[in-house]
This record gives structure tokens, sequence and C-alpha cells, in this order.
């Protein structure tokens, strides 16, 4: 299971919903806004009237005429090189661990390598095979699908749920961490335990399904009802992950807003698609953000449910490069599938940048 | 732009990545003395461990760290240890990974050990044979042998299945004795009016879609072949083969004699727990399954040999070696150890506390002797190995085949390809893969 290394790392790693350490500081979409370094360390952020609080503006990076909190950020550590002195352990994991290896697939690709072999330059031949394999464009069609199926349901029922246990009532705590235990618990144990529940004859699903007059299908056998059931789990495994972010970012919301819109009449509902959506952009951009990468990464649900079938019916992306690398020992051409992988994934999110940084204010004083 | 989450690309990477990380998780510690012995399975260990310490007061100055990898990761990080050079010295090689490894130089030649072939289970020997050469010592082997459930034979008022026959158009005890196991709801039988193979709360027999344990058998003891010569070409598309696969699938789809493929198909193991639960009365499986089936049977459990096809009884083998690392940097001391689990002292003990029949001829009693006192006849599996076997397909490029050859004859017992048109494709696939 090598993929999923790097992918159980990062979901450990962010346990608490506080600040994270790695998300970088240009995404936090939970922090208060006036607890960051550009306030003052004195005054609270509490409600301060009038126009934001922003510094004077300086000279933009090449944005134009929006700077963001994230241009100002990057420029500061130039005039405190003792900066660099702490997030050193951080940039040299960055660049052990992503820098280097992005670069080493990328040459990789290049190159005809199967197992102890000696590689050999190929030059653009990998990049040739992936044009005319249909099999691999099959995979990005189910990838694709499979991200459809998961990131909306997930991220929509993540914002339910936050919103549910963002009220007072007794052992909310309780419900929180209810919700998150699916995302800790391990992908591989939780696929198992999910065939068994998808089972056609005596699983859980299909008896509830029976009860009620409905003949629930082969659940996993089906290629109509696959990719579905594969997604499904993984709506399961997710939501809670994105309700912590959720309530993070709804505790920011401060509450004199929703006091005013009261006073002026609007209803819940109003209050809700005119303070609480927009104001969670922050929250919603990184929520998608994250959920799109690791939905397109997705492997071990796959591994342990269906090996990629019915047929090849879920054989998503990852679960290709995995069986290019390890079952037929190609490494050149996974690396080649990796580099796709890493395109689709890279054009998939700078598009969300562009669609949320027109729509986002992080400052909500 | 900066991604949110550095995983995301960690993982992207997963080949390139893995490379750096195994450089430094294995192979190298504990200095020149410490030699890295790994195996997969947890059950195992424990008899290793004695036959580690045994080596080692026979051994001064030389040390064995015992690595366990689950199975699952096993070829994964055997695979990338190679590739980056440090795999450990001395590890458990299986026949269907064996073509890929020894044709591209990881295993060392053992003939400088002298082994005397005929002393070993002649099918371990050829499986780990290449060019002449012995390349991993003759560990041990695992059959594959009819399991059943004594307590629902006995209240069916069945003979024990024994002696059983089967014929590809289902004459023979085989489907008899499966279809008096089989009931529904209602207590009926599939043969009688009325029965509802929706609703079978008791299987008669497990036919799913598992190479070693279920078609390959009926492959060959129908005459089939399953590859013309070893490291050769795929060859089960043949009426033979073709015959047996039918006789497998119809278990499932027309005699309803066994669970539907929707609930059986791999990677799905659920056979495995219907049977543990009483659901399926008989259940052919390898004996190297028996410390993982017995525990959690709550009935008496029986083993007979495989039933006999139209050409004879022909069981699957599949014997493990100890492979030695051609790069090792401690191969004197690698070689020195796989004499010593080649001899008789390490393998008696490896029998003794019931842990595998070993490839050494003469020491397969200790293993009967242990299942004895636990109230478990094991000798119809011992009797097999001495009657007709057949190895697993020795063909470089079984692991890429592996997983599309279950896909293919998933969709076979699924009853949406035809077994010869399943294996066609399958034979297709595989030969193209075979390098």
């Amino acid at each position: 299971m090598t993929s999923d290394a790097g992918h159980l790392t990062g979901r450990t790693a962010d346990t608490s919903p506080g600040p994270q350490p790695d998300s970088s500081s240009d995404l936090r979409p939970d922090a208060p806004p006036g607890s960051r370094s550009d306030a003052p360390p004195g005054p609270k952020p509490e409600p301060t009237p009038g126009p934001a609080p922003e510094p004077a503006p300086e000279p933009p990076s090449g944005t134009g005429s929006r700077t963001t909190k994230a241009t100002r950020k990057r420029h500061r550590p130039t005039r405190h090189w003792y900066a660099y002195l702490f997030i050193a352990p951080s940039l040299f994991g960055v660049f052990a661990f992503l820098l280097l290896p992005l670069l080493i697939v990328f040459v990789l690709s290049l190159f005809h390598w199967e197992l102890l072999s000696t590689p050999t330059f190929a030059g653009l031949a990998n990049y040739r095979r992936l044009a005319g394999d249909g099999g691999t464009w099959h995979s990005v069609w189910v990838t694709v699908l499979f991200v459809l199926l998961s990131v909306p349901l997930q991220t929509v029922l993540g914002l339910l749920l936050a919103l549910l246990l963002n009220q007072r009532v007794k052992g909310v705590a309780f419900y929180r961490a209810l919700f998150v235990v699916p995302w800790m618990a391990t992908p591989i144990v939780m696929g198992v335990v999910w065939t068994w529940i998808f089972d056609p004859r005596d699983g859980a699903l299909n008896r509830v399904l029976d009860v009620v007059g409905v003949a629930g299908p082969n659940w996993l056998t089906d290629p109509a009802w696959a990719l579905p059931s594969v997604a499904l789990v993984n709506v399961w495994q997710f939501s809670g992950y994105t309700m912590l972010f959720f309530l993070a970012g709804l505790q920011g919301v401060p509450q004199e807003l929703y006091d005013a819109a009261a006073t002026d009449g609007a209803s819940p509902v109003q209050r809700f698609f005119q303070i609480t959506l927009p104001l969670l952009n922050p929250t919603t951009f990184f929520v998608t953000v994250t959920n799109l990468v690791g939905a397109f990464q997705i492997f071990d649900t796959v591994y342990a449910m269906t090996d990629g079938g019915p047929g090849n019916g879920t054989e998503v992306l990852n679960f290709r490069i995995y069986e290019t690398a390890f079952r037929q020992f190609d490494f050149g051409y996974a690396a080649t599938l990796a580099a796709l992988l890493f395109l689709l994934i890279l054009a998939v999110t700078l598009a969300q940048v562009r669609f949320f940084s027109k729509r986002t204010t992080y400052d909500l004083s | 732009m900066t991604s949110p989450r550095n995983r995301s690309f960690a993982a992207l990477l997963g080949a390139a990545l893995l490379l750096p990380l195994t450089a430094c998780g294995s192979g190298d510690s504990g200095g020149d003395g410490t030699l890295t012995y790994r195996l997969w399975d947890d059950q195992q260990k424990a008899g290793y461990q004695k036959v580690m310490a045994a080596f080692e007061k026979a051994n001064p100055g030389v040390r064995v760290k015992i690595e366990l990898l689950p199975y699952d990761q096993y070829w994964t990080k055997m695979t990338a240890d190679a590739v980056a050079g440090t795999a450990p010295d001395v590890f458990w090689m299986q026949t269907t990974q064996f073509p890929e490894f020894v044709t591209k130089g990881v295993l060392a030649d053992l003939s400088p050990l002298g082994l005397d072939a005929a002393k070993y289970h002649p099918n371990v020997v050829q499986s780990y044979t290449y060019k002449g050469k012995l390349y991993g010592v003759p560990k041990d082997f695992g059959i594959v042998g009819l399991l059943y459930n004594k307590d629902l034979f006995k209240k069916a008022g069945v003979p024990d299945p024994d002696k059983l026959t089967w014929t590809p158009d289902g004459s023979g005890s085989l489907l008899e004795t499966a279809r008096k196991l089989t009931v529904d709801d209602k207590g009926k039988h599939p043969d009688e009016p009325g029965f509802d193979p929706a609703k079978v709360k008791q299987y008669g027999f497990a036919s799913w879609n598992h190479y070693q344990t279920q078609w390959m058998n009926w492959v060959n003891s129908n005459g089939g072949k399953l590859v013309d010569q070893p490291f050769g070409k795929y060859a089960f598309n043949d009426d033979a083969s073709v015959q047996a696969l039918q006789f497998g699938v119809d278990l499932v789809n027309k005699h309803h004699v066994a669970p539907p493929a929707a609930q059986t198909n791999p990677p799905s193991d659920k056979i495995n727990e219907m049977f543990k639960r009483g659901q399926v009365a008989m259940f052919p499986a390898n004996n190297a399954l028996l410390p993982f089936v017995t525990p959690g049977a709550s009935f008496k459990i029986g083993i007979a040999p495989m039933p006999t096809g139209p050409a004879g009884r022909s069981v699957n083998i599949n014997g493990l070696s100890e492979a030695v690392y051609a790069k090792s940097p401690r191969k004197e001391a690698a070689l020195k150890l796989a004499r010593y689990l080649s001899g008789p002292e390490a393998q008696k003990i490896m029998a003794d506390d019931g842990h595998v029949f070993p490839a050494l001829n003469g020491l397969s009693q200790g293993y009967v002797d242990f299942w004895k006192r636990k109230g478990l006849d094991v000798s119809p599996f011992l009797e097999e190995s001495r009657g007709t076997t057949f190895n697993l397909p020795v063909t470089t490029g079984f692991t890429a085949f592996e997983n599309k050859l279950n896909q293919t004859f998933n969709d076979m017992y699924l009853g949406k390809l035809t077994p010869k048109q399943a294996a066609d494709r399958a034979v297709a696939d595989g030969n193209a893969l075979a390098k």
C-alpha cells in the first residue's frame, strides 16, 4: 500500500480542527481574523466598527488590485531572516518528501524502467503510449466519476452536520467525536467491514432494504452499483472530517452579524444563505480543495472492496498506478501515470483557486 | 501555489517515494553479524523463533532478526527493496513470484549448498528450479484438501465425503452429496420441486473464483492444462479445461449447491466466513488455512481428499522456499542459514509444531501428530501429496496477470461470460503479459 502512506500521514496530521501546522498560511480558513500576526498583539478581535483594519496597502506582487494576506505574508520573511529558521524543518520536509519525489517522478516518466533492469532513456515514449492507452483514459473517467459522486455529497453532508452540531446541546462533544471516527479508522479495515454490509444476501444494507420491500442490488459485483458503493464509503468516511472544518469556520462567524440580520427581520434561511454561507467561503474553499485532492487519489477503499472490478468498473487512476508499478513492475510508465494524476489534480485545484479567489473574504471583521 | 495538503503530492508519488523510504528502512540494520529473515505468516513466526534460536546456538557470532510483513505488503515491499538493493538476506519466496525474481537476478544460486533434490518433495524442487539450478531451499508444501463440516453431514445422515467423484456433465457423487446438503428456507433440496435458489439457508459446496483451491484443480483432474511448460504459455482454453471451468460455474448457477458469485467473488473472503459459520458444508482449502479456520469453528471439521475427476485426482500443491538475496553483503552467513533451514533439525521443528508439511521427506508425521492432538486427522493431505499433484503455473508476469485473471473469471462465475469466452480472454491476457 504505497500510495496511501502519504494519504494517511496527511490526514492524521490534521486531527485538530484548529489551526493547522501544514495548511499553508494563505489557505487558513479557520483562523479568527484578528489573531493573525498582522493584527497588533494587544487588541482582541472584537468587532471593529468601520472599515477593516487592514494595514497600509503594500505594493501588491503581480496580483493587481487584490492584495491578499497571502501575498503580504510571503514577503514578510524577507524582513525577518530568522523566520526561515523556524520553517526550516518544514521546508526540509517539503523538499525531501514533496518536491524531490515530484521531480523524480517526472524524470522517471521519461525512462523505460522495469524491475531491476537498467533504466533506459525513452524520451516521450511513455507519454505517446499514454495517449493511445484506452485503459488509462477509462481510469481517468472512473476517477472523475468517483470524485463527482463523493465530493459534493460529503461536502454538503459535512456542512449539514456542522450546522447541526454547532448548537449548544447536551453531549454535542460526543456526537462530534462520533462522526469523526470513520475518518480515523483504517481505510482497508473499513473497506472490509463495508463489503460485509454490502453483501447482497446477508449484508445489513440489503436486509434493511428487504424489510421495506426493496430488492437490493448486488452492490459490489453489479457494474452499475460498484462505483457508487465505493463512493458511498468515501462519503461516510470523510463527511465527519469535513464537518470538523466547517465547525471551526462557523465559530469564526461573528454573532453580531446574525443579531443585526435578525433585527432587520431576516429569516433563518436568509441568514444562512446571506451570512453563513458567504462567510464560510474560506472554509468551503479549503474543504473542497482537500476533498477533491483526496478523492482523486482514492486507492485503499477500492483495493479492499473491489480490486478495481467488476471488470475494470472501479479501476481508478491510483489503482492503475499501483498495478502498473507493483504488479507489472513497469516503473517508468507508472511514473507517467502518476504525472498525469498530478497534472489533473493541479488543473482542478487551480480552477478552484480561480473560482474562490473572486468570492472569498478572509477578513470577517 | 502551495498545496494545502502535503499528503496529496506525497501519496501521488508512491513509487518514487518508496525508494528512499525503504532505503533507510531495512536491510543493513544490526551490523555485520546480524542476518535479516523475512516472512509473512505470523503463526509461523513463532516456529521460526525456535528455529533461529537453535541456529544461533549452533553458529555463535551470527544473529538472525526475524522480520514479519503482512502478505498484502510483502511483495510490494520486496519489490521496492530489490530495486533499492536492500532486500533481506534470507526471505520467503512463493511460486507465482519466483519467475519474476529469479529472471531479474534477485535470487542467489544455491548450488553451492549441494542439496540433494531427491530428498525433497519433487513439486517444490521443480517450482524453484530455473535453467537446471535450484534458487530456493525447499521449505514446505501446502496442499489443497476438502474440509467439511462433520456436524452437517451427521445431521443430514450423509456419509463422510471420503471418495467423491465428479464429471463435467454432473454425474458423480460430489454433486449428489452437495445436493443433499443444500437446503432452502423451507427445507427443500435443489432437485426437489419448489426449491428456491434465492433463499438457500445452507449450501453443500463452496465453488467460487479461487484459482489455487478451485478451478485449477478441476482443470487438472479433467485432463486440461494450465501452461504448456514451465516458463511457457498459458493453455487453459482447450476443451478439457473449458469443460472443467463449466463444471465449477454450474455448481453455482445451474445446480445451486454453492453460494452465488455476487457473494463470493474476490476480493471478498466471504466463503471462508460462511464455512466457519456452518452455512457451507464442504470447502476445498489449503492445509495452511487450518490454523486460521479451526479456532473460529464451532463444529467438528473433517478432512477428505479432493474429489476425483475424469482424469483422476490432481490437486494443487504450493511449496514455499527460502530464498537468499543475491546481493546480500553477508552472503556467506546467509548461505549458512539457508543450509540450516534445508536440514532436518529446522524442518522438524516446523513440522512438529504443526506449522507446515516440511518439504524434506520423512518428517510429515510430526505435522500429522500435532493436529491429531488437536482432534483433526490431516492424513488425507499427506495421502494426496503422494498422488498426482500440480504446481501453480510458473510463468513470468503472473503478478501482473493475477488481477486481470480474477476479474475475468469473476464475470464467468457471475454468468456474464461463458467459460470459453473467459478462458480465451484470460489466456490471451496472460500470454501477452508473460515475457
